[in-house]
């Protein structure tokens, strides 16, 4: 379960200060679609960012597993993301100059991993994303919807319990949006807690948990039986 | 794990290609300039210190000058055309030139390059032979020197003179060395040997004997039995010397400098060391006349007469100098006693000043790649704000990333330091065979040991990596959220 407790953040660009989120309070609970909505600059992004580690709240406090990760230093967030934590972003983030199979062994990489088991354990990810014949593919080679698969392999090759993806199928068609949304969907059958930041309302439909942010704050959270 | 972050560091360099090769090319010569100067810097030394040794550091040699270095009447003070450190401006009688347009004679006009006739004239000759007859000092009794230093083993002569040479067909100025009996017997060495290859050696040193270097008879186009004459008396050619080591690696140019302004620099400096190095050991352009004849038949022309003297083993070298300074008193005659090893040493410090100030011009190429690499990395970093977004999100740490780009830019200036340590041997390589001739001191070898390769390949590397450090710290300090968000 990731829970969050009253949190604000606050940026600073230039001399304004920005709040991103107002006393935000949420239970993700886990094996559930969560999708949070709203309108840009509602925060969702933000909220993404606090639950994964890559950012930490002005104040409040961001539990998983009864662990406050804002009291987390910059190496244990860095190892929290790394054995807990997959991403998925609307802009794909794959390293150009790297191929799929080692754009999905790179967290892999960045731990003990030999090359050897990386390259086996991304080989299988990648398997599972329909993308066994695009190993050896760099990004550039690659269509917007098999880019967003790589980096769904990407996400899932550390085995994590949280898969966060940032408006996932935002640059994709809408039978590519759907097939990647579908992946995302069977995460839950792995106990993983899926959230997903999205403006599509096609998704919602899909989720376990609806939660509408406006102006950081939450407006509404909704929860709803879906067939799965 | 850091061998992935090596083989990340890597692929991102293959990425890049024109701008890493760039990059490299910048640490690339500033490490060629070093490696070339050092390897060729520590090979003169060498060669020379090899020069010293096969002469041996047991020699101590009685220059005939005061010890405050100047010789009696010494020929920097008054030689027309001189210049401050001894070097002739073409005026000194030099290796003639046979191939001019007047086969048949070398006089001072066609010797040594351009001299107008105000410069070259007789009279100014005259005084040269006035002022070398001036520099023929007293020479040391030996066979008494070796009973005053009980330290002292051996002991001889060897004169240096520049006489008019006449050989029938061709007339000019020559050196003449009038080595002692007991010089030749006991430092054949300090000549470089003195092998005859045809005729024989002296036999006495009653009649007008002379043996012809290697490239002097084939000047003067001389055989054993001719006849030639020396300052006006008629000699005979008994027999003429093998080839020295030095000829072979040197070219015509490059001898009658050292046969012609090396011998003025010799008498104007009274440098004992060159003198050693440029004057005794070169037998090839030389004639040889005993100096128990010449100082009979050639009395008067000694220009330079030096007494060597070998130390018995195991004796205090500065203790048989002041023996030596006492006997020099005692026998009313000038003269410094030098050993080899001072003289190595002298020679060996200069060398080192040079080569420490030739390395640190290449410093400063080196240092500029440096900068060049920083910049390069700097830019990457700004380039890179997003993939560093990425690494972290995956789950990379500070640390790895910083690591990352030290490995990049540590890569960087290795690979230019391998590549400039391979073009600077090549280049000391062709070095070495040009300046060897031009600097006197042969053939030669650049010297590069593990030292210089170890050194530069770590330098290149640490220089590289330091190069990268605060672009590299900048890029592990960028906010995950931020570095993604940037285009």
């Amino acid at each position: 379960m990731l829970v969050l407790n009253d949190v604000h953040k606050t940026y600073q660009m230039g001399e304004t200060q920005v709040l991103a989120l107002r006393g935000v309070s949420l239970e993700l609970p886990p094996a559930q679609l969560s999708v949070i909505m709203g309108h840009s600059g509602s925060g969702k992004s933000t909220l993404m960012h606090l639950a994964g580690c890559l950012d930490v709240p002005t104040s409040g406090s961001v539990e998983y597993g009864g662990l406050d990760l804002t009291t987390l230093s910059s190496r244990e967030r860095a190892d929290f993301r790394s054995s807990e934590v997959g991403f998925v972003f609307q802009k794909y983030n794959l390293v150009g100059n790297l191929t799929a199979l080692e754009n999905v062994a790179l967290p892999l990489l960045l731990r003990n991993a030999t090359t050897k088991q990386a390259h086996a354990r991304a080989r299988e990810a990648l398997d599972l994303v329909g993308l066994q014949d695009r190993t050896t593919h760099r990004p550039a080679k690659l269509s917007g919807g098999e880019q967003q698969r790589v980096a769904i392999a990407r996400a899932l090759v550390n085995d994590p319990t949280m898969i966060l993806a940032d408006e996932p199928t935002g640059n994709l068609d809408t039978v590519t949006g759907d097939r990647i949304l579908e992946l995302l969907s069977q995460f839950r059958a792995d106990d993983k807690i899926v959230l997903v930041v999205t403006h599509n309302p096609e998704i919602a439909e899909t989720a376990d948990l609806v939660v509408y942010l406006r102006d950081g704050r939450v407006e509404s959270q909704q929860f709803q039986e879906v067939a799965r | 794990m850091k061998l992935n972050l090596f083989r990340l560091a890597l692929k991102n360099i293959r990425s890049r290609r024109t701008r890493s090769w760039l990059t490299i090319l910048g640490v690339l010569v500033g490490v060629t300039a070093v490696v070339a100067l050092l390897s060729i810097g520590t090979g003169v030394q060498e060669a020379v210190l090899q020069q010293f040794e096969d002469i041996g550091y047991d020699i101590i040699l009685i220059s005939p000058m005061h010890a405050g270095g100047t010789a009696p009447g010494a020929m920097g003070g008054f030689m027309p055309g001189s210049t401050a450190d001894g070097r002739f401006g073409g005026q000194m009688p030099t290796q003639p030139d046979f191939n001019s347009s007047s086969p048949g004679t070398f006089s001072p006009e066609n010797l040594g390059g351009s001299s107008s006739e105000d410069e070259t004239g007789d009279g100014q000759f005259d005084q040269m032979r006035e002022a070398l007859a001036r520099t023929a000092s007293s020479s040391l009794d030996t066979e008494l020197l070796l009973t005053q230093v009980p330290q002292l083993i051996e002991a001889g002569t060897l004169g240096t003179q520049i006489q008019p040479v006449d050989t029938g067909t061709t007339s000019g100025f020559l050196r003449v060395s009038t080595p002692s009996l007991d010089f030749l017997e006991a430092f054949p060495s300090v000549l470089g040997g003195f092998e005859i290859a045809s005729g024989s050696f002296f036999t006495n040193t009653t009649e007008n004997q002379v043996i012809v270097g290697v490239r002097s008879a084939e000047l003067l186009r001389m055989s054993v039995g001719d006849s030639i004459s020396i300052n006006n008396i008629p000699f005979t050619v008994i027999g003429i010397l093998e080839a020295s080591d030095q000829s072979s690696d040197e070219d015509e140019g490059s001898d009658s400098v050292l046969s012609g302004q090396g011998l003025a620099q010799n008498l104007g400096s009274g440098n004992s060391a060159d003198l050693l190095l440029r004057g005794l050991t070169n037998t090839d352009d030389s004639l040889f006349v005993l100096h128990e004849r010449a100082s009979n038949v050639l009395a008067g022309r000694t220009m330079s007469a030096v007494t060597i003297t070998r130390v018995e083993s195991g004796a205090s070298i500065s203790e048989t100098k002041d023996a030596i300074n006492v006997a020099i008193g005692q026998q009313d005659a000038t003269g410094t006693p030098i050993s080899i090893q001072e003289v190595a040493d002298e020679i060996q410090g200069t060398l080192s000043l040079i080569e420490t100030v030739l390395a640190s011009i290449a410093a400063v190429a080196l240092i500029v790649g440096g900068v060049g690499l920083m910049n390069t990395m700097y830019t990457s970093v700004l380039e890179r704000t997003r993939e560093i977004g990425i690494l972290k999100s995956v789950g990379a740490r500070d640390g790895q990333v910083m690591t990352l780009f030290l490995i990049d830019s540590g890569l960087m200036g290795l690979i230019g330091g391998v590549l400039g340590l391979i073009l600077g041997s090549i280049l000391s390589l062709l070095g070495t065979r040009l300046l060897g001739p031009s600097l006197g001191v042969g053939s030669f070898s650049p010297i590069i040991d593990a030292w210089l390769v170890g050194g530069v390949l770590v330098f290149s590397f640490v220089l590289g990596a330091l190069s990268g450090v605060w672009p590299a710290w900048r890029a592990s300090r960028l906010n995950p959220v931020d570095a993604l968000a940037a285009e």
